[in-house]
């Protein structure tokens, strides 16, 4: 079973001669556990895509099913449960809370799911230990480094245990040591909870360590290609 | 959640500051003149049963706050009233300035009130002895003193005063009642004519004159229609019956609470805009951050409830300082006058808990524009904002 498709998927901006077609009907399946990369030129609908697949935005038509649900079916209400329950976000500027430390910028999603105080810290600290910041638990985002910020996130998007982990240029702000270290972290955590993850990145190195790289242009699906993924080995 | 209210509150020190100052200075403001109207309060409620038991006869167009043109009349007038039908008894009064000096004071002025003691009774059983006894008929050179007169003069039964220039023994002290009667020295009205004609020579060839003539009335007769018969049979007054007494006095009170109300309507103008514009700034300073939790599965309940929360802390804390440092005015203005026996200041329960619920209510209300604006965010247009 996929754990994520999508049928027909149309995004469009404007009305009349300005009309653009971000995402043009595109038909994709991602199985549980998969190692997906989106790559394409800036302007290909990438961003757009994983908006939608993620919920934050709502298709113009066409579906996006999770786990087999029609998200199409489902009210802004319930598509912000579904995003809380069953997917983790990794954004490009990582989007920490500047007043929370790493540990609490961890826990926030277990606090919008209910998850209570003691439980909730437990949990953050497991996750803080995954991406090896144990020490930089009190540390405020701007104490840290980037890549540290990076891991914190990946942090957060993971620590609900969602089925699904979109990242939209997760090392676009990051240097090629940092970006090796979030892509090892990233396929480990794929490989050892078999979390299915999406990530858009236009950067081609990234791309290499993909099982699976959907490469897009113009709104459209140009090319699906499974490729075996090149052994993460940073310095 | 109150660590992260109050560290969102932190992270623009200079601007959360001056809007909880905002809040300080308009809270301030409505804790001492509360302090002021709950003492005015206390002085006309203690005013309040002598005056609504009684029916007041002064000249026409006076009121009980005194006023009115040629505020005495003949003697003779007392008789008058007290022929109308249902009238038990009329006494004449007349009031004296204790101090030389007619300077501001505050709240009822220190008087020696005269009484007619014949028939008096009635009226001097609404006054509560703390000690001695009260006034009666064919006393003379005696005095039955306020509290805060007695503390002034110290003053005990027994002990002999001077009431200008003139000396009396002093036959019984009142009880405090906060109010007026607290600065009344009660003597015969014999006793205070004569005072009053020696300090006011003008008033010599006149002779016999009152200012005010209280009336009891009978056992089963209506004072409303009592005041009506007298303000119909005897020529040049103004009958203040106990109901229009009631209307008089809350009129008093009203007026005061006009001006209260009147700087609680600032300080919501004022502090309520300076908070929406305070929160406002922080919803769209933190656009981002707003789309990041929905994002991760906040509520929109969550965020409202979150924004609400910080616009009522910054008027809670402004609450709790302005009342504060309001309380602290008013206890160091009532010391700066305790030495002359006065105090301008009340602190009651609501003095201190109405500004501070107050400042929160206007917080929370303030905040529930920004705090809509904030929850209904989308998350990716958010997510874009830089």
């Amino acid at each position: 079973m996929p754990a994520i498709r999508t049928e027909e998927l149309r995004k469009t901006y404007g009305a009349g001669e300005s009309e653009v077609h971000a995402v043009d009907g595109i038909n994709l399946s991602v199985e549980k556990g998969e190692f997906v990369s989106i790559i394409g030129p800036s302007g290909s609908g990438k961003t757009t895509l994983l908006n939608l697949l993620g919920c934050l935005d709502l298709p113009s038509t066409g579906h996006v099913f999770i786990d087999s649900l029609d998200t199409a079916d489902l009210s802004l209400k319930e598509l912000t449960r579904l995003r809380r329950e069953k997917i983790g976000f990794v954004f490009q500027e990582f989007n920490l809370l500047p007043v929370l430390g790493a540990l609490e910028n961890i826990e926030l999603p277990l606090r919008y799911l209910g998850v209570h105080a003691k439980e909730r810290e437990a949990r953050a600290r497991e996750a803080l230990h995954e991406v090896g910041l144990d020490n930089r638990a009190k540390n405020r985002p701007s104490q840290l480094s980037g890549g540290e910020r990076q891991r914190v996130a990946i942090a957060r998007a993971l620590v609900t245990r969602p089925a699904l982990v979109l990242a939209d240029e997760p090392t676009g702000e990051l240097d090629t040591a940092n970006t090796c270290k979030v892509i090892e972290l990233m396929r480990k955590l794929n490989d050892e909870l078999e979390q299915t993850f999406a990530v858009v990145t236009h950067d081609p190195m990234v791309a290499t360590y993909a099982r699976r790289v959907v490469s897009l242009r113009d709104g459209k699906v140009i090319s699906d290609e499974p490729q075996e993924a090149t052994p993460v080995v940073c310095d | 959640m109150w660590k992260y209210i109050l560290r969102n509150m932190w992270r623009r020190k200079a601007r959360t500051f001056l809007t909880v100052f905002g809040i300080v200075v308009g809270i301030f403001a409505l804790t001492v003149l509360g302090g002021l109207s709950a003492r005015l309060t206390q002085q006309v409620k203690g005013a309040r049963s002598w005056f609504t038991n009684s029916i007041s006869v002064v000249p026409s167009g006076g009121s009980l706050f005194g006023g009115g043109e040629g505020s005495f009349f003949d003697l003779g007038t007392v008789d008058k009233v007290l022929a109308v039908p249902g009238v038990k008894d009329a006494v004449p009064g007349i009031g004296v300035t204790i101090n030389q000096s007619s300077g501001f004071s505050f709240g009822a002025p220190d008087l020696i009130i005269g009484l007619g003691l014949n028939g008096a009774n009635d009226l001097l059983r609404l006054l509560t002895l703390s000690g001695g006894r009260l006034l009666q008929p064919g006393d003379k050179g005696k005095a039955v003193l306020g509290s805060v007169i007695a503390q002034k003069m110290g003053a005990k039964v027994g002990s002999t005063v001077d009431l200008r220039g003139v000396p009396f023994e002093v036959v019984g002290v009142l009880q405090p009642t906060l109010s007026a009667p607290d600065n009344f020295a009660f003597v015969s009205y014999e006793d205070a004519l004569a005072i009053f004609l020696k300090v006011n020579p003008f008033f010599q060839q006149q002779n016999k004159i009152t200012s005010v003539i209280y009336t009891t009335w009978k056992t089963g007769v209506d004072p409303e229609a009592l005041g009506a018969r007298i303000a119909s049979q005897v020529p040049g007054v103004t009958v203040i019956t106990p109901a229009k007494a009631e209307q008089q006095i809350s009129q008093f009170s009203l007026i005061f609470n006009a001006i209260l109300f009147g700087i609680a309507f600032i300080a919501l103008v004022v502090g309520g805009l300076s908070i929406i514009n305070t929160m406002v700034m922080s919803v769209s300073e933190r656009t981002r951050e707003i789309g990041l939790k929905k994002a991760i599965g906040a509520e929109t309940n969550s965020i409202l409830g979150e924004y609400l929360l910080e616009s009522a802390t910054i008027g809670l804390v402004g609450g709790l300082i302005g009342t504060g440092l309001g309380l602290v005015a008013i206890v160091l203005l009532n010391h700066a006058t305790a030495s002359k026996q006065v105090t301008v200041f009340a602190i009651t329960k609501a003095v201190v808990i109405g500004p501070i619920i107050f400042a929160t209510v206007l917080g929370t209300l303030a905040g529930v524009f920004p705090a809509l604006r904030a929850s209904r965010l989308r998350p990716v247009e958010s997510l874009k904002e830089e």
